[in-house]
């Protein structure tokens, strides 16, 4: 098909991604504003420019601090998943042992409540710990995944057997051929769900805001979220630094989304 | 690989790094509490008292530790229930029932001269008898209008000669449909709104024995229906969808509404907005059968299982002191509770005549509450609006919410 | 195991077989038996992990329902009460139509979403890495920039939606604080969210379906539409039961939207709220802990009775190798 007859197609995408990056237009619109101009009704389009807001961040905030333990938060979970969720999804794609079925049903279930249930009792767990404000309480409960699991389990079992045969034969048992063999071929199915879960750390707020007290130890979402006062918020200042928060995982996203596609067509497709 | 292993060996130093800095670094014979608050424009003003505690108190530091409001509650439950909240934190009325009443707080028998602040105030904080929390702040409503509106329409200013009618009728000549503007906002707002009218036509919200709904007298109903009426027969406020979709103090700032009953707190917004210079002022509100307005104000609490119970409560005390009232003065953020400290408040933003918040104090009211406010104050939540927005007939809504709220305080 | 737990063994462990070349699912059979130590010790980490931090909690909640609670701990067993007061509240039913007809439209977005990856997928398209970022934005957004923008967006009286109508002489209605539309606004937002997520997923489908089967059907006479629906969907059916399973799963939880696009005050909040939304309430606001557990627990069997519903009757339509 030659290029000049794809406009429709450019069209309707375009159209479509313009409605999708209007939250981006709008936080930065918002971002240079006033704080007069914030809370107009109707919403003032040529803003005031007041580039000082980005400033104001890092004086509202200890914004490099939150930013390192967000940094820190996600790569300990994304890390930690990486290594747990494969071996356990392996498991349940490849070997075969009693309760397999039933046990992968009770993994599952764990999707199936809403989150604010695991809050009080993980508080409790990690108060008793002693790990209130502590980088332990945010990345440790985050290190298991329910999802993850599920994931690559669905990517081990769209690889081909004869590799797996050929090692089985030479006598190697099951952590092994996981390790040099299926590992290595893992590689897009991980980076999948490395993206995935450095997405949903990053954003994380409930958790973070209730297991720190003191702004050094919270992550960048929480540490925006106290930004709103309790009959004041200057919504600039808040929107400057959500975008500022929001800039390297949109890096990590267009660096990473051509190994992205490729990773999920293993999971979710044939 | 490689990369694999620096990645790890990353992450472990960084685990072992910060679990060195957990706790609450207590060195020595040293001890720091924790002070739990959630607004984050006062925490400045917050740790200047945190300051010149530790001055006095030189072995006994204090950290302020900042909830957003909005999650400041749930958080606060599941660190009671988990058995770690700060030493000292912010309560409200509504909320001080439930804690108070369920052993979490510490009782303050401190030495503090409780004369020093409105006793309506004082009276909150106080559980069966004794003294939970000294008086930190306090906010009453006023009657905000913009001048330029005024001005346009050719009415008078509010003052202290208005009453329902006065004020109904400016509304009127402040409503033009063609332009979008209306004279007054009328949401269904306890404390901004119906509560002061309520009191002003003498009726209660909760009997004083707190076991019995105010919704069944007549005179409470009477303070509803000033603002059902506004809506509804003078037309003078937007609907309630109207209020909803768009916050009443946005409509007021962007011109569209010409008045509005608000609290003490929206001066520092107003002063910080740019657009609103020298548009805007504030009056007492208007009297119905007779004056009055509600007043509210927060208390600095003590944790009852806190570690250091006796610099916890040296703490709080000094939270009450006259110095510590001046410091928030000087802020402007809110209207300190100590008596003779209000001035600096007033101040603060000439602008206003913030006056008009104190000339109230003579006739304002508690804030109704009971054990578990909570139980019954999302009913009126939930009711009331279908009467504000003209659904239902406000005696039948009413009677609705005392029945629900009569349930409610039985169960308590 | 028993004959129901086979069953369902089988029918899970089937389920991602769609994604199984030529050659069958894992070849499991094959597998001798005395790899079980070793299965259970790879899935201990995540395993245990999930016990102590996510199955205790679920394990505690069903207790929980049983009991009522103090407003910061101390409890009383009571039963069955919970449970009967569940079954006659009428908000309870409500909340659950709600939630189902939230959930029905959201999941009317899956269609869009495949064609959506359709058209990405059209060969030579210049840019189709620049359109794959700015449709996966909304996943990345600040939850709170997504609540303002469409807000405004919805805003009865100066928001961007009702100023379009109003060019065409329809006067819109207030979108988030009118309970006849609400739920539908929410569901567009909703929508919205998931739309470039799902499209990556079916993208990645769509690559994998070899280019010559296109070709032969174009020399047999078929048109594009009709490559799509003999070809396109049948082949992509188990990325569509994959979406459909994880859209039901999360849509019936929906919590998120409400509580940061209504305000406590909105008029149409009472009538129009998830079953989620009922959990909060009675968790955090009225301190009813025991029923909130409860409500959960309800939610819980329904979402797992759909779900293992889904898993059965894919053997219907959805097409493995």
């Amino acid at each position: 098909m030659s290029r000049s007859r794809l406009w429709p197609v450019h069209l309707v995408l375009a159209i479509g991604a313009a409605a999708m990056v209007a939250p981006f237009f709008w936080e930065f619109l918002t971002s240079v504003q006033s704080f007069g101009e914030s809370t107009r009704i109707p919403p003032t389009f040529v803003p005031s420019w007041e580039w000082s807001n980005y400033g104001r961040v890092f004086d509202s905030l200890p914004f490099g601090r939150q930013f390192l333990n967000t940094v820190l938060m996600t790569a300990g979970r994304t890390l930690a998943q990486l290594v747990f969720c494969a071996l356990a999804g392996y498991a349940f794609a490849r070997l075969r042992f009693p309760g397999r079925g039933a046990l992968f049903v009770v993994f599952l279930s764990v999707l199936m409540v809403p989150s604010q249930l695991f809050l009080i009792p993980q508080y409790q767990i990690v108060s008793s710990l002693g790990w209130l404000n502590t980088l332990a309480a945010l990345i440790v409960p985050g290190m298991f995944s329910a999802f993850g699991t599920f994931l690559l389990r669905q990517f081990f079992l769209g690889l081909p057997n004869d590799i797996e045969e050929a090692a089985r034969i030479d006598g190697a048992n099951p952590l092994r051929i996981f390790w040099h063999v299926m590992l290595p071929l893992a590689r897009p199915g991980l980076l999948a769900l490395g993206i995935l879960t450095v997405l949903w750390s990053w954003n994380d707020l409930m958790w973070p805001l209730v297991v720190n007290t003191s702004p050094e130890s919270m992550t960048l979402s929480a540490g925006l979220a106290t930004l709103q006062g309790e009959h004041l918020t200057e919504y600039p200042v808040l929107m400057a630094g959500s975008l500022m928060a929001t800039l390297p995982v949109i890096v990590i996203f267009v660096v990473a989304q051509k190994h992205l596609i490729q990773g999920i067509a293993f999971t979710g497709s044939k | 690989m490689l990369r694999r292993r620096v990645l790890a060996g990353l992450f472990t130093a960084a685990l072992l790094a910060t679990a060195g800095c957990s706790g609450s670094g207590d060195s020595g014979g040293d001890v720091t509490l924790t002070y739990g608050v959630w607004d984050k424009n006062q925490v400045p003003a917050m740790e200047k008292i945190a300051t010149e505690f530790t001055k006095a108190h030189p072995t006994v530091k204090v950290k302020v530790e900042l909830t957003p409001n909005k999650e400041y509650w749930t958080k606060l439950q599941t660190a009671v229930t988990g058995g770690s909240a700060p030493d000292v934190f912010w309560m409200n009325a509504p909320r001080f029932g439930l804690y108070a009443s369920s052993g979490v707080l510490a009782p303050m028998d401190s030495k503090a001269d409780l004369s020093k602040y409105p006793k309506s105030l004082v009276d909150t904080y106080n559980w069966q008898g004794r003294q939970y929390a000294l008086p930190k702040d306090f906010d009453t409503i006023g009657l905000w209008y913009n001048k330029a509106l005024f001005d346009a329409a050719g009415v008078k200013y509010p003052d202290e000669t208005w009453t329902w009618e006065t004020l109904t009728e400016a509304a009127k000549k402040l409503t033009d449909p063609a332009k979008g503007q209306f004279g007054i906002a009328a949401p269904a707002y306890s404390q901004e709104n119906y509560y002061n009218t309520i009191f002003q036509s003498g009726g209660t919200v909760v009997s004083a024995d707190r076991k019995k709904s105010g919704y069944e007298d007549p005179a409470t109903v009477k303070g509803l229906q000033f603002w059902v009426d506004l809506i509804n027969r003078h037309k003078v406020s937007p609907t309630v969808k109207q209020m909803s979709d768009t916050e009443p103090t946005q409509l007021f700032t962007s011109g569209k509404v010409a008045m509005m009953y608000g609290g003490s707190w929206e001066a520092v917004g107003f002063a910080k907005d740019d657009a609103l210079k020298g548009k805007i002022d504030v009056a007492v509100l208007p009297r119905g059968d007779k004056r009055a307005v509600v007043i509210h104000g927060l208390g600095n609490v003590v944790y009852a299982k806190s570690k250091h119970p006796k610099e916890a409560l040296e703490f709080a005390t000094f939270l009450g002191s006259e110095q510590a009232h001046r410091i928030q003065a000087e802020t402007g953020t809110v209207i300190p509770a100590y008596e003779g400290t209000q001035a600096t408040w007033v101040g603060a933003m000439p602008q206003y005549q913030l006056k008009a918040f104190l000339d109230e104090l003579p006739y304002a009211v508690a804030y109704p509450i009971s054990k578990n406010t909570a139980g019954w104050a999302d009913q009126e939540r939930k009711l009331l609006p279908l009467a504000w927005d003209g659904s239902r007939d406000l005696p039948g809504v009413a009677k609705e919410l005392a029945t629900a709220m009569n349930a409610a305080l039985a169960k308590e | 195991m028993t004959a129901t737990e086979s069953r369902v063994a089988d029918a899970v462990t089937r389920a991602p077989g769609w994604l199984a070349r030529l050659g069958g699912s894992g070849g499991a059979g094959r597998r001798p038996r005395g790899d079980w130590p070793w299965a259970y010790l790879m899935i201990a980490p995540t395993g245990l992990g999930l016990a102590v931090f996510y199955l205790w909690p679920v394990v505690q909640t069903v207790y929980f329902s049983f009991t009522e609670w103090g407003a910061f701990g101390g409890h009383t067993w009571v039963g069955f009460a919970n449970y009967t007061t569940l079954f006659q509240d009428p908000a309870v039913g409500q909340a659950l139509r709600n939630t189902f007809v939230y959930s029905g439209l959201v999941l009317l977005g899956v269609p869009l979403s495949i064609v959506l990856a359709v058209l990405l997928n059209t060969p030579k398209l210049r840019g189709v890495s620049v359109y794959r970022t700015l449709y996966f934005l909304p996943v990345v957004t600040m939850p709170a920039a997504v609540a303002m923008l469409w807000r405004w967006i919805y805003n009865g009286d100066y928001g961007l939606l009702n100023y379009g109508l109003s060019l065409f002489g329809v006067d819109g209605p207030y979108w988030v604080s009118d309970g006849r539309v609400v739920l539908y606004a929410m569901a567009v937002v909703g929508v919205w969210t998931l739309i470039g997520y799902n499209a990556v997923i079916f993208l990645a489908g769509l690559q994998g379906i070899p280019q010559h089967y296109y070709e032969a059907a174009a020399i047999d006479g078929a048109g594009r539409v009709r490559q799509f629906f003999s070809i396109t969907l049948p082949l992509l059916s188990p990325s569509i039961f994959f979406v459909t399973v994880l859209t039901v799963i999360g849509s019936l939880q929906m919590f998120d939207l409400i509580y940061m696009m209504m305000d406590r005050g909105n008029p149409a909040l009472t009538d129009n709220r998830t079953i989620v939304y009922l959990f909060y309430e009675a968790a955090f606001v009225d301190n009813r802990r025991g029923y909130a557990a409860c409500i959960a627990v309800v939610l819980l069997a329904v979402i797992l009775t759909l779900t293992v519903v889904q898993f059965r009757l894919q053997k219907k339509w959805v097409h493995y190798e």
